[in-house]
């Protein structure tokens, strides 16, 4: 019994694991019955997966300053 | 058409676009365009090469793509066993259980729709820029770049041990970084 079950270190560990498709089965096993039980894990899970679904879509709009803009320009015609 | 216009051309249409997708892929800004006045440099002298069945934005982002790669493994060019500190051990307890003080609390969001507002995504700038280099580089790389596990430990020069650990920690530290400073602001 104590073999399966897992602490909430492991089970953050594991939840990557899974996430990217590199979980074995032993360890999906002890990592569903951890989140069966453990709401923090759970929200762990969910919180980073939302996380990252959300990296790609930035919507950050940085902008090069003119004075690096002419110093590429420079470089560009100087090379 | 002389090519001193050309070159002028090209950094007023493509910088802002260049710079901002690298300035969110490395820790900070000045470093940023360093990448960008490297990748118009390496396409300038390359531009004889240039096929024009890509279209130029594509190629121009292929080359700073891997002109930020680069920048990474410049940084462990000998194999190098992961060092940077801990900064996770206080996460848990002795039985590795959640501390009060760091444990996920509830969000009170739907998780499943996208999120709208702008405030999001610079605090998820600001979080990632305050990752470990370490941390910040195989998350960026896995969850921007799309590079597999194997790539990201052959670029990085570490074990895939290592990067499991890191890619832990990276996300321990994001979650708890954006409840701090979206949830809870």
């Amino acid at each position: 019994m104590s073999l399966l079950n897992i602490s909430c270190k492991k089970a953050t560990y594991l939840v990557s694991k899974k996430e990217q498709g590199r979980i074995n089965l032993f360890d999906r096993i002890t990592l569903r019955m951890h989140l069966g039980i453990c709401s923090l894990c759970r929200r762990f899970e969910q919180q980073t997966g939302f996380i990252i679904k959300n990296t790609k879509h930035t919507h950050t709009e940085e902008k090069l300053s003119e004075e690096v803009k002419e110093r590429i320009k420079e470089a560009l015609e100087s090379s | 058409m002389k090519p001193s216009l050309q070159a002028e051309e090209w950094v007023d249409k493509y910088g802002d676009l260049l710079y901002n997708y690298t300035v969110q892929r490395v820790s900070d800004k000045g470093l940023a365009e360093d990448i960008v006045q490297d990748t118009f440099l390496s396409a300038w002298k390359a531009r004889e090469t240039y096929k024009s069945d890509a279209s130029e934005k594509t190629w121009l982002f292929a080359i700073c793509k891997n002109k930020i790669i680069d920048h990474y493994r410049k940084k462990s060019s000998s194999p190098i066993q992961y060092a940077e500190a801990d900064n996770t051990s206080n996460f848990f307890d002795e039985a590795e259980h959640w501390t009060r003080e760091d444990q996920p609390n509830e969000w009170g969001i739907n998780y499943q729709q996208p999120v709208e507002t702008k405030e999001f995504y610079s605090i998820l700038e600001y979080c990632k820029k305050k990752l470990q280099d370490m941390q910040r580089n195989v998350f960026v790389m896995k969850y921007m770049e799309d590079l597999s596990a194997e790539e990201i430990c052959k670029v990085l020069n570490i074990s895939s041990s290592n990067y499991w650990v890191i890619i832990h920690r990276a996300k321990l530290q994001l979650r708890k970084c954006i409840e701090l400073n979206w949830i809870n602001s």
